[in-house]
């Protein structure tokens, strides 16, 4: 299981390397008047991607957060802590280049009036807690529940975080797929499903392999009991 | 630097970012793995230091 993990997250990090190359060198650039800066548009093949993978991160973390509070599953709070980890990683990727995107396309890096924007800040900043939280606090029933709990009301935000460009389109572009105002070049939707996959590779075979470091971490602090108490 | 080059340098700097994260989770499981085998193997010498330590001294009670 743990060998499988691994080789997903290897073909996920290979893939997720390759959409970058074809995305920078083979994918056709946007019009050169549909954006300020039509190079900086190329980010997008990463930047969706990630923010999917953050996303998909998000819903494990509600299925493990919700397992383990309703019915003390200890699968689900290995769930939770893998997929608090792996939606901070990806979310702060897509916060990262999104940052990127908007610095070079409308001149700031960040718009505080966006809803996209903050909803989407504010479901890694959820992560962010969870995860210092998990390493800062003594292990119990007590503090599981209690970050059980943010981790399934913290994913209210993920279907406003959604629809927020469908609504209140401020800053943020609105959909590129999925939406009845044209599709993508079928190049460019070809670069971005291979991040797509690629990111979901990933992002799942680093949720199995934390589920995993979980498992260890949680049976080396039992031995470490076991051996004190005897000795 | 051109725009271009400003693009590669932040996916660069984006896949080496992932690569990291990767490595730490890989090397956080093998390094558990590890200290866990050594504590095993730690305690299941103490339990037979203690076996032999005991029928030493019962033999020589008799």
């Amino acid at each position: 299981m743990q060998r499988k993990a691994e080789l997903l997250t290897m073909a996920g990090l290979i893939g997720s390397g390759a959409t970058l190359w074809l995305g920078l060198t083979w994918a056709p650039s946007v019009a050169i008047d549909a954006f300020e800066a039509p190079i900086a548009q190329k980010i997008f093949y990463w930047h969706v991607p990630s923010a999917w993978a953050a996303m998909l991160a998000f819903l494990f973390l509600f299925i493990g957060s919700t397992a383990w509070f309703f019915k003390g599953k200890d699968w689900g709070w290995r769930l939770h802590v893998a997929s608090s980890e792996a939606g901070l990683a990806t979310g702060l990727m897509a916060v990262w280049s999104g940052c990127i995107w908007g610095a070079a396309e409308w001149g700031v890096p960040w718009d505080w009036t966006d809803i996209r924007l903050n909803t989407f800040a504010i479901l890694t900043l959820l992560a962010l807690f969870l995860v210092l939280g998990r390493r800062t606090q003594p292990d119990g029933v007590e503090t599981r529940d209690t970050f059980a709990t943010f981790g399934m009301y913290g994913f209210v935000l993920v279907p406003i975080t959604y629809i927020a460009t469908r609504f209140w389109q401020i800053r943020h572009p609105g959909p590129v797929v999925a939406t009845n105002e044209g599709s993508l070049n079928s190049d460019m939707g070809l670069v971005l499903a291979l991040g797509a996959i690629s990111f979901t590779m990933l992002v799942t075979g680093h949720i199995l392999s934390g589920m995993k470091l979980t498992k260890l971490e949680l049976r080396f602090e039992e031995l470490q009991k076991e051996y004190e108490e005897r000795f | 630097m051109s725009g271009q080059t400003h693009l590669a340098v932040a996916y660069i700097g984006m896949i080496v970012a992932l690569g990291i994260w990767t490595w730490t989770v890989f090397a956080r499981g093998k390094n558990l793995e590890a200290r866990i085998d050594s504590l095993a193997l730690a305690m299941d010498e103490t339990d037979k230091l203690q076996d032999e330590l005991v029928s030493t001294s019962s033999e020589e009670s008799e």
